[in-house]
Order: structure tokens, then sequence, then C-alpha cells
């Protein structure tokens, strides 16, 4: 297992330094934060996704709680109410919203993937719903800080994504809820039998992707000036890509969240080479699914029995 | 273990020499010779991909070597702003863009602005105000006038209806200015004509099988619907597809917009009544040129409108003409 995390990381290192040799471009100051910067909301995104995919689930519902949680937020500055105000307010929808998945999965035993399918359309349509379908922008400097603002030289949304990398890695190594969300994705059966309350802990995890959603959307917002119900389509794929390149399994129980940051940074830096190289569009898709696969490849074959 | 990393320099590798042989010969060149970086919202779209096509004509005609870029979906803003900034770090010199969000790609011409990249906006209008507020000025505007085509639109489905008709629209991405100002031009058009009466109006997003599904469902709350005016051909098609499912075909009027080439074909064979034609590829040509004009030192307008046209079955041969 370290061994592996340790490939990951030489992946990304190699790949720098691929990109590096390929164009004068990509190691400057200025590009390595525009990486960052870039890789940030995937990156939170993909911390939540990385609790739930280590207890054994998925969530397919991310994209739509950014999106809805996104425009809480929107509405509610628009209504007059400050930062204060309406940042705890689309907290609170985007970890109901993932407590709610949590609640069907655990108490209907539904498959995640049904659940959260279902969350994905239900939080889209109440998005567009509640806006009518139409983007709300223009919001107050105060607040476009969050995404606009450098402490030293460092954006700010670099800095919300070390701090929720920080307090995860800190909620998931040194916390016994951390310590369960790996015995539930281990064996579920054998931590409800070894007195892990399953009903308590499962809604939590699906709680922790909707709040990381709903931070990420809150960099969104105030990246973009504006919240779109359309905003994070597709955001459940990059995340679990991430989480998945990061050398999380997919059946849950193994991994760590070093790996998924690692995992979205290696997103974030092919992404950010192929622009800088002039690479066509439909090439990047091919190039970056061609990772993604090869990651997996990689994580299937370390675990094979050695004969 | 070392397995992913070979993977990765074999795609790298192959990317970057695949990007290169589309640079063509001129590679030797290309490092003395301007670059120019056009943005467009999507490249799964023929609209954007004829503007490509006439901003590579113009890049070859005036030595500058263009870098193209797009998001994998249209609506992808944060996507197209990422491509801007990574765009700035390679030292383009002119930015030319068809912005996904008229407000939301702001942030990232505030980030072109402060690196001295100039931009041309192509094609979607930057929502004024906000661009006054955010201190963002395009070199120029290059685009046709979608009211206008709306309009045109609109006053067509009135001469060829004599003023009478049961109409469903479907409508681009809500909160969009192209599809908004679309269809007001249409609704303008039309409301005079107390004859003229709308009965539906529906979102399919711009594409195709939405077009069919949501034309589908409006046959079946409104089976007497006689005309349809899709924002844009792709629904338009969709539109003509769920026609002839329901066994209709000739007996509704399709109105479009673009003027596709398979929208020409269809209304060539009749199924589709008119499509509003733009010219991307006028657009794409103009915008390059626009770019040298603004490395050269010369001023600009502030508008550079492209023509519209009406496609209809007298006219589509010579529409076919005029776009190439």
């Amino acid at each position: 297992m370290k061994a592996r995390r340790f490939g990951t990381l030489i992946g990304l290192v190699v790949l720098c330094l691929v990109l590096w040799a390929l164009t004068p471009f990509f190691l400057t100051v200025s590009n390595l934060l525009n990486i960052a910067e870039q890789t940030s909301i995937n990156a939170i995104v993909a911390a939540g996704m990385t609790f739930v995919i280590l207890s054994g689930g998925i969530d397919l519902s991310v994209g739509s709680i950014v999106a809805l949680s996104g425009v809480v937020l929107g509405l509610s500055l628009h209504a007059g109410y400050s930062p204060a105000v309406a940042l705890p307010v689309m907290i609170a929808a985007g970890v109901l919203a993932g407590a709610t998945n949590g609640l069907l999965i655990d108490r209907g035993r539904l498959p995640p993937f049904i659940v959260t399918l279902g969350m994905m359309s239900i939080a889209r349509g109440a998005a567009l719903l509640i806006t009518e379908g139409r983007p709300i922008s223009g919001f107050e400097e105060s607040f476009r800080a969050l995404a606009t603002a450098r402490v030293g030289f460092v954006p700010a949304p670099v800095l919300i994504m070390a701090t929720v990398y920080l307090v995860a890695h800190f909620v998931l190594t040194r916390t016994t809820f951390g310590r369960y969300v790996y015995a539930i994705g281990g064996n579920e059966d054998a931590a409800r039998l070894s007195g892990v309350r399953i009903h308590l802990h499962k809604p939590a995890i699906y709680a922790v992707s909707g709040l990381t959603s709903a931070l990420a959307a809150m960099i969104l917002t105030a990246r973009l000036n504006s919240a779109q119900p359309i905003a994070g389509t597709m955001y459940e794929l990059d995340a679990i890509a991430a989480t998945v390149i990061g050398g999380t399994s997919l059946m849950g129980g193994e991994g760590t969240l070093a790996g998924t940051l690692i995992g979205a940074l290696i997103m974030g830096v092919l992404r950010n080479g192929l622009n800088l190289l002039g690479v066509s569009s439909f090439l990047q898709q091919i190039v970056i699914g061609g990772v993604i696969v090869g990651a997996v490849l990689v994580d299937t074959v370390l675990k094979r029995p050695r004969t | 273990m070392m397995r992913i990393l070979p993977g990765l320099v074999c795609l790298l590798a192959a990317a970057t020499s695949l990007s290169c042989n589309r640079a063509g010969g001129d590679s030797n060149a290309a490092t003395a010779r301007p670059v120019v970086a056009l943005v467009l919202k999507t490249l799964n779209h023929p609209f954007f991909v004829d503007m490509r096509r006439g901003a590579q004509e113009a890049a070859d005609r005036l030595g500058v070597t263009l870098q193209v870029q797009a998001a994998e979906r249209e609506v992808d803003v944060e996507k197209q702003m990422q491509i801007v900034e990574n765009l700035i770090q390679t030292g383009v010199r002119v930015l030319c863009i068809t912005p996904s969000g008229s407000r939301e790609i702001l942030s990232a011409l505030v980030k072109a602005k402060n690196a001295n990249v100039p931009v041309i906006v192509v094609d979607t209008r930057l929502d004024a105000k906000a661009a006054a507020d955010a201190g963002v000025r395009g070199e120029t505007f290059i685009g046709s006038d979608n009211y206008e085509g709306g309009r045109l639109a609109g006053r067509h489905a009135v001469t060829v209806t004599g003023g009478k008709a049961r109409i469903g629209i479907l409508e681009g991405i809500a909160g969009h200015e192209t599809a908004d100002s679309r269809l007001r031009g249409f609704r303008d058009a039309v409301a005079g004509e107390p004859g003229m009466a709308i009965v539906a109006s529906q979102p399919a997003n711009w594409e195709r099988d939405q077009g069919f599904n949501v034309f589908q469902n409006m046959l079946q709350a409104h089976p007497n619907i006689d005309t349809v005016f899709a924002a844009s051909d792709l629904m338009a098609l969709g539109a003509i597809e769920a026609i002839a499912a329901a066994g209709k075909t000739g007996k509704i009027r399709v109105i479009g917009f673009d003027a596709l080439d398979d929208a020409k074909r269809a209304i060539d064979a009749g199924t589709m009544d008119a499509s509003v034609a733009q010219f991307p590829y006028e657009m794409g040509k103009a915008a390059v040129e626009s770019a040298v004009k603004v490395i050269n030192g010369e001023s600009l307008p502030a508008d550079i409108m492209v023509k519209l046209e009406m496609v209809t079955k007298a006219t589509s041969g010579k529409a076919t003409e005029g776009s190439r």
C-alpha cells in the first residue's frame, strides 16, 4: 500500500518533469499557483468522495450538490444577507443533501449508486427550479475575496484546499469516526458486529461529502462571480477519478487522502500541461481517460497476490 | 508501481507529437510568429468547427500561429476560465473568445487584462454592465445580432403562415444571452399578430436528442401545433425526427437557427421550412484579422457585425456557397 502511494507521487513528479522538458511555460511560480488554484475545486470535492469510497460507497450527487448549495448561496447573498449568514446556510444545504443520501442508503437499505443517482437529479432539478434556470451573478468584493484574495502569494482557494485536507486527514486518521470509515468499508458486517454504530456513521460519511461539495461551491461561486444552476456537471466523475488515481480502492477500506490530493493534482497538471502544449481538446480527453485507466490498472496489478 | 510512468510518458509524447503534426511544417518558424488564441465554447458543434476553419484560414494568410482550445462541454465556464488562465501563461498576444457565460467569463478576462493580453469577443456579447463593473473592455465584438435573427425568423413565420399559427418554441439554455436574444426577437416579431399563438415554449438546451424528446412531449400536450421555432438547428433537427415519429412530416413547419449543413439538407428535402444563417466562418476570419490589427496597433470599431440570412428552399443552394 505504501509502495502504491509512492508510485502515484512518482507519477506526478515524472509528469511534471516531462512537461518541464516540453514547455518553458510550465515550471514558473505563476503557473504552479495557477494549477493549484484550478485543482482546488476538484480536490475539495474529491476529499469528501474519498470518505464515501473508503466506506465502500459512491456519491454521484456531488456535482448537483455543488450547484444546489451554490445557488442557495447566490440567492442568500442577493437577498441581502451577509456572507456570515449565507455561508452557513449554503453549507447546511450541502450537508443536509448529503445526510439525506446517507439516511436513505442506511435506513432504506438501498444501493448508494441508486440513491445518489436520484439525488443527482433531485438536487440539480431543485437548483434549476429555485433559480428558474438562470445564473445568479454579481457579488460583493468581500465575498469574492474567497477566490481572488492572496495570502502572501498563495491564492485563497489553495489555502482553503490545504485546510480542508489537513482537517479531513486528522479526522480520518486520528478520530474514531475516521477509523470506522475504514472499518465499514473493509467489512460492514464485521464492523456492525463489533459494535460500530452504522446508523450514525453512514449518514455522517455522506454528510461529509455534502459538506465538501458545498465548500467547493463556495469557491466556484466566488471564482466565477456567479452561481449557476448548471454548474458542477460531471464533477462526480472528476472527483471519483482523482480518488481512484490516488489509490483508493473502489471496494472500500483502502486508501488515503494524500493519495487523493496527488490524484487531483495529476489531473490538474495534465489539463494545464495539455493546454500549454496546445493539444486539441479532443485529444486531451483521451489522454486524461488513459491516465485514469492506467492508474487503476497499476492499482489492480499491485493488489494481485504475488506468486 | 513503475508501470504508471511509461504510460504517462507515452501518452504525453503521443499527444505532443500529434499536436505538432497539426501545426504542420512551419514549426521552426512558429517561435517567431505571434500566437493568437481562439477559445471556443466547444468543438463538438459544427458552428464552432466552421469558426475555427475561418480563423485558421486567416491565420495562415496573415502569418500568425493560431491556438484553438475549447471546453468539453459548451456550458462549462469554469473549464473555459482554466483554459484562459493557462493560455495567459504561454504569452499569447491576443485572446479571441466566445464566452460560455456573458458574466461568468469576466473573472478570467480580468486576469487577461492584468497580464496585458488584449481580448476580442466573438459571437456572444459580454454583459455590458458587469463588464463595466469589472473594468473589462474587449477590443471589439464580432458576431451577428441574435435578436435581429430571432426577428427575422418571426417575420418569416408570419409570412409563410399568413399570420395564423399555433407555435411551439424550443428554447436554448435558460439565462444564456444568445438564447434569450433569439427568443426575444422571435416573440417580438410575432407579438403584433393576433393570429400567431405561442402555445408552448420549453428549453431543450441546444441539444438534438433533447429537441426530439421535448418536442415529442409538446406534441402530446398540444397535438395541434403547426409551427415550431427552435433557437438552434440541432434542436430543430431533433424536432423533425419527433415529427416523423408521430407521422406528421410535412404538416408542421420547422424554423431553426444556424443553417447547419444537416439543416440545409432537411430544407432541400422539405422536412424543414427555414433556418436563420449565421456565418461562423466569417466570424472566425474576422476574429483573427482583428487580432492582427491589434498586434499592429491599429484601432478597431466597437462592433463588427456579421450578416444574417434566412435560408429557405429557394435560397439554400446560395447560402451553402456563402458560408464557405
